[in-house]
């Protein structure tokens, strides 16, 4: 009796529809699985960098102020990558207000070179070898002057950042060593690994005072610049 | 009830349902990769217009359409891609369109539209290829691209090997029907390894959303 309600009904295979829906599904779900054990086991970024005795908030004391108006002075940070467009657009938009707040604000600039650019490593590289020369804001003028003409190029521009080093009248000899030292790329790195543990995502991002600023426009920056403006007495 | 079962030598003629589902899954993702295209295209006036205009798409660094719509590969045979898809997604839509207010297209037609989603398939991924491994960004709006041109590939592929199977050798006709069978395991398939190339590619940038 079993046996014939069995092979009267027998269990429907199923169909290849199914079947393929299934194993696709399987196949997805294999693909988040090892997706997420590669993630664990990778780790994510490091702890957030401890603000250094003595150095402006979100940088170290060896970053770069381009404008200096004393520790009471809102300080304004930026995370920027030569190569990267939209810090190019930015360019002037920072460097007008640098003028119209000169005096006022502490301007610092850190390396945040994306990898995706092939050469805003370089470029970062030629700039810190620059800065060791002492001419840090003549070669980060010179990089954003000519982006345009080096930027978004899989080839290395390295030689190109070289003769820029030659027109600013730097030690060649002094800049060539630095670009070549693992240090200088440490540097670089440096910076690169305290702007993700601050939550950098992308170029340029601005540090007002260690609060990342989200701008959709550029009176945001000069709004946010009043606010602290106004908050440390008026300057 | 197994007379009528349809093993890989007999399916000559599709049911209507069959096709008429094919025809609403053509129009669906031409509609899509249409909007897609007009979309980018938009986006490439108003960049034109205003080079400081920071597109829809471009989100972050790596999601960014501004890096690669400004690329030389946007624009590979000296007009804008998007003007491609705008023409090609058009005529895709309409022939859907067609079929389903009960239209018949000769069989030449559908090896016009197979050249065309051949040449669509191919130029997709000679794009993704650029994308990831030349301008090292991805722009979302081709992202939908990619994946509305892949299906529409297999759909109209496939649909046509079923159709032209008395040319195809025996074992080439079994695994036609394994391929018909199994559309949607290769689909997700074909997405996976583009996903997964893509979050190798830029996993650096990934792992810094992470919590």
């Amino acid at each position: 009796m079993k046996t014939d309600a069995a092979a009267a009904n027998p269990p429907r295979p199923l169909s290849p529809r199914v079947r393929s829906a299934l194993i696709a599904g399987a196949l997805v779900v294999v693909a988040i699985t090892g997706l997420l054990i590669y993630a664990l086991a990778t780790g994510p970024r490091g702890p957030a960098p401890r603000q250094e005795a003595g150095a402006l908030p979100a940088t170290r004391a060896d970053s770069y102020v381009l404008d200096d108006a004393g520790p009471g002075a809102p300080t304004l940070v930026e995370f920027m990558d030569f190569e990267c467009e939209a810090c190019g657009a930015f360019y002037p938009v920072v460097e007008q207000i640098r003028e119209q707040y000169a005096g006022q604000i502490n301007y610092v600039i850190r390396y945040f070179p994306i990898e995706s650019h092939a050469n805003a490593m370089n470029a970062a590289l030629a700039v810190e070898a620059a800065a060791q020369q002492g001419q840090v804001e003549d070669m980060y003028h010179r990089m954003f002057q000519t982006q345009a003409e080096w930027g978004e190029q899989q080839t290395s521009q390295a030689d190109l950042f070289r003769s820029f080093a030659e027109d600013l009248g730097l030690d060649l000899a002094a800049y060539d060593d630095a670009v070549a030292d693992p240090a200088t790329q440490e540097r670089v790195q440096q910076d690169l690994d305290d702007g993700q543990a601050l939550g950098v995502q992308g170029t340029p991002t601005f540090f007002l005072d260690g609060q990342r600023l989200e701008l959709s426009s550029v009176s945001d920056l000069t709004d946010a610049l009043d606010r602290a403006l106004d908050e440390s007495g008026g300057a | 009830m197994t007379a009528v079962a349809a093993t890989p030598d007999t399916v000559l003629f599709e049911p209507r349902t069959a096709e008429r589902r094919r025809a609403v899954a053509l129009a669906a993702l031409a509609a899509v990769g249409l909007a897609a295209a007009f979309a980018l295209l938009l986006e490439r006036f108003a960049v034109l217009e205003d080079p400081t205009h920071v597109p829809s798409c471009t989100l972050n660094p790596i999601l960014s359409c501004t890096s690669v719509m400004t690329s030389e590969q946007a624009s590979v045979f000296g007009f804008p891609n998007p003007l491609i898809g705008i023409v090609g997604f058009t005529v895709v839509l309409t022939a859907a369109a067609g079929m389903l207010s009960g239209a018949r297209f000769g069989e030449w037609y559908w090896l016009a539209l197979q050249a065309g989603v051949t040449f669509g398939v191919v130029f997709v991924h000679w794009l993704a290829f650029q994308s990831l491994y030349r301008i090292g960004a991805l722009c979302p709006y081709c992202l939908v691209v990619w994946a509305v041109m892949i299906p529409l590939f297999l759909s109209v592929t496939l649909r046509n090997l079923q159709r032209w199977q008395l040319s195809l050798t025996r074992p080439a006709r079994a695994a036609l029907a394994v391929a018909v069978d199994y559309r949607s395991t290769i689909l997700t398939a074909w997405y996976l390894t583009i996903a997964l190339l893509a979050l190798q590619r830029f996993w650096f940038y990934w792992s810094t959303l992470l919590p």
